[in-house]
């Protein structure tokens, strides 16, 4: 049996809408915020869970992170049901929600370290050490006495995270904690949540809208989308089937004639010219001759295709 | 066991921050206390009742010291409610209910000590018949203790069911404007409740609302006797287990049917 184990789980919310004129009571609608998933996941694997916003995610990490009961399907993680042995679970499991806070607004995010030492019962040496390997870590020994709302928000993020492995879980939740960073801290955390994974074996569940945290950490991929799983796999394998264009950006001395194959689309200014086109259509080799014949080329560039626009298609082809 | 205690202490040193707070909230309740015992003085000079001037101002000032235990939501768990941080919360290997509870009990505790005893202090130094006088007996004062004991877990779940309520409507406002209101008539902060027919009192006297200030004050200035105490301690311990259990079943019935909403 996998570490976690998700079949047919099923969640409804009931929507209750405003009352329309004429009517006695207010109608309700009934959202299925997941319909049908399953799927598992190995120990130590560093997962990423993606789909657009309202797509089931955070539903699914609240289910299994033992504070929503479902409808309907079975979820088990490390052999224990999250909603009914909810105590037992959580000691084993980590949290963070990128858009909420769990350390204390008016007092040194030390103090708020401690008490989620007593709330794990973490013991004296355990803690100390963990403390010291997280702090060094996450560059955090200067803040550790200054309270919360002194932190920047990337700051911020990194106490959060801290907060969430004192304990040392052996399953961690990430939902979108790289949202609003900046390109440093992002780097900084990717390092270290690979680091973890791959020092301590955790497993990493991760949240979120950002490609490149996927591109960056995750072996494989989970996409949602209406509350059902639509791809299960290696992201490469995911990109291949929709990543079919590339964009050639020329620039030349002098503006040349040019005369492109079907299918090429082209926008220029002057002597700028940007090319879009799919290589299985239109030989890579093929345009270049074609490019390099009409004029002298001072600047050429070749970029895949940007992987928001990837997954931008993906989903439109998803009909999400 | 720990995490509790803990957390307990944790409440209490952010309220020990709040000192400028703890500054307003004794000048306010002055206030009040002042222009409460004057207005009963004018009646008296009036009508003199029954029960003599001093027992109603030392109700008066008991009832301002110790104001902050009735009236004070910890606006830090309610915002959690509102803004979903709750979640955390949810995910901690503790017993959610007694976690909160015993948060609410520090920050009533400290709150109330913080203010009540430099009031106190001051109310013992006004003339006779405008401020406080000594306990009616030493036993009685004792017993006045242990109740007050009691009325701050009485408060602490009567807190911790607004909490449950407010988990369903998300907002506390108009449970809260209800409970208030009940709370001010019937602990007698507003009037002692000393001061009520006594056919009302024999009702009142039973509500929850009489358990947290009004019973151990009675028991401290000698309006219950000695051998009231049992009795009063009594009712107060019963309504604890009452209160208790119904703020935990209604925790437990949130459990089942709560959403937090948002990504």
């Amino acid at each position: 049996m996998s570490y976690i184990e998700v079949s047919g789980l099923r969640k409804n919310f009931t929507v209750k809408k405003k009352r329309e004129k004429g009517k006695l009571f207010r109608e309700k609608e009934i959202v299925e915020a997941l319909k049908d998933v399953s799927f598992s996941v190995e120990k130590g694997e560093l997962i990423g869970y993606i789909g657009p916003n309202g797509a089931g995610k955070s539903t699914t990490v609240k289910i299994l992170s033992g504070i929503l009961t479902p409808d309907g399907g079975s979820a088990s993680v490390g052999g224990r049901i999250p909603w009914k042995e909810r105590r037992e679970h959580v000691r084993h499991i980590g949290v963070v929600f990128g858009q909420r806070s769990q350390l204390w607004w008016d007092v040194p995010i030390l103090d708020s370290y401690s008490l989620l030492k007593d709330i794990y019962s973490i013991s004296k040496s355990a803690y100390e050490d963990r403390l010291k390997e997280l702090t060094e870590a996450l560059q955090l020994e200067e803040l550790l006495r200054t309270p919360l709302r002194l932190l920047s928000l990337g700051q911020r993020m990194r106490a959060e995270l801290c907060g969430s492995l004192l304990h040392s879980p052996e399953l961690l939740f990430l939902d979108e904690p790289t949202i609003g960073l900046d390109a440093v801290s992002k780097l900084a955390l990717r390092d270290f949540l690979q680091r973890e994974n791959k020092e301590h074996g955790t497993t990493i569940m991760l949240t979120t809208h950002d490609m490149e945290d996927i591109a960056a950490l995750c072996s494989r991929v989970l996409v949602l989308g209406h509350g059902r799983k639509l791809f299960d796999g290696k992201l490469p394998e995911l990109l291949a089937r929709f990543d079919t264009t590339r964009t050639v950006s020329v620039r030349y001395d002098t503006e040349p004639e040019l005369k492109l194959p079907e299918g090429v689309g082209l926008s220029r200014s002057g002597a700028d010219f940007r090319l879009s086109y799919s290589p299985a259509e239109v030989p890579t080799a093929k345009l270049l001759e074609l490019l390099q014949e009409a004029g002298t080329i001072r600047e050429m560039t070749l970029q895949p295709e940007n992987i928001d626009h990837l997954i931008a298609a993906m989903y439109k082809e998803m009909d999400l | 066991m720990r995490a509790y205690l803990s957390v307990f202490r944790m409440r209490n040193r952010m309220e020990m921050q709040y000192r400028g707070a703890v500054l307003g909230g004794i000048l306010c309740q002055m206030f009040f206390g002042i222009v409460l015992v004057a207005l009963y003085r004018a009646l008296y000079a009036g009508r003199p009742q029954t029960m003599p001037i001093e027992h109603v101002t030392g109700y008066v000032w008991l009832q301002q010291a110790f104001f902050r235990m009735l009236l004070a939501s910890d606006p830090d768990l309610l915002d959690k409610i509102r803004n979903g941080n709750i979640s955390y919360d949810l995910c901690r290997p503790v017993d959610m209910y007694w976690f909160y509870y015993v948060r609410v009990m520090a920050q009533k505790l400290t709150g109330s000590l913080m203010r009540g005893i430099p009031m106190l202090v001051f109310a013992f130094l006004l003339p006779k018949g405008w401020g406080l006088s000594l306990p009616a007996s030493v036993p009685g004062l004792l017993a006045g203790v242990l109740g007050l004991i009691l009325g701050l877990m009485c408060v602490c779940a009567l807190e911790n069911i607004t909490m449950a309520f407010t988990m369903r409507t998300l907002d506390p406002r108009g449970i809260q404007a209800m409970l208030n209101l009940l709370m001010m008539t019937f602990s007698g902060n507003i009037l002692p409740l000393t001061l009520f027919p006594d056919s009302w009192q024999k009702l009142i006297t039973l509500l929850p609302y009489a358990q947290l200030l009004d019973g151990p004050i009675r028991l401290y200035n000698g309006d219950y006797s000695i051998a009231d105490a049992p009795r009063v301690l009594l009712v107060q311990a019963v309504w604890i287990v009452v209160l208790l259990f119904a703020g935990y079943a209604l925790w437990n019935a949130n459990r089942k049917r709560i959403i937090v909403q948002g990504g």
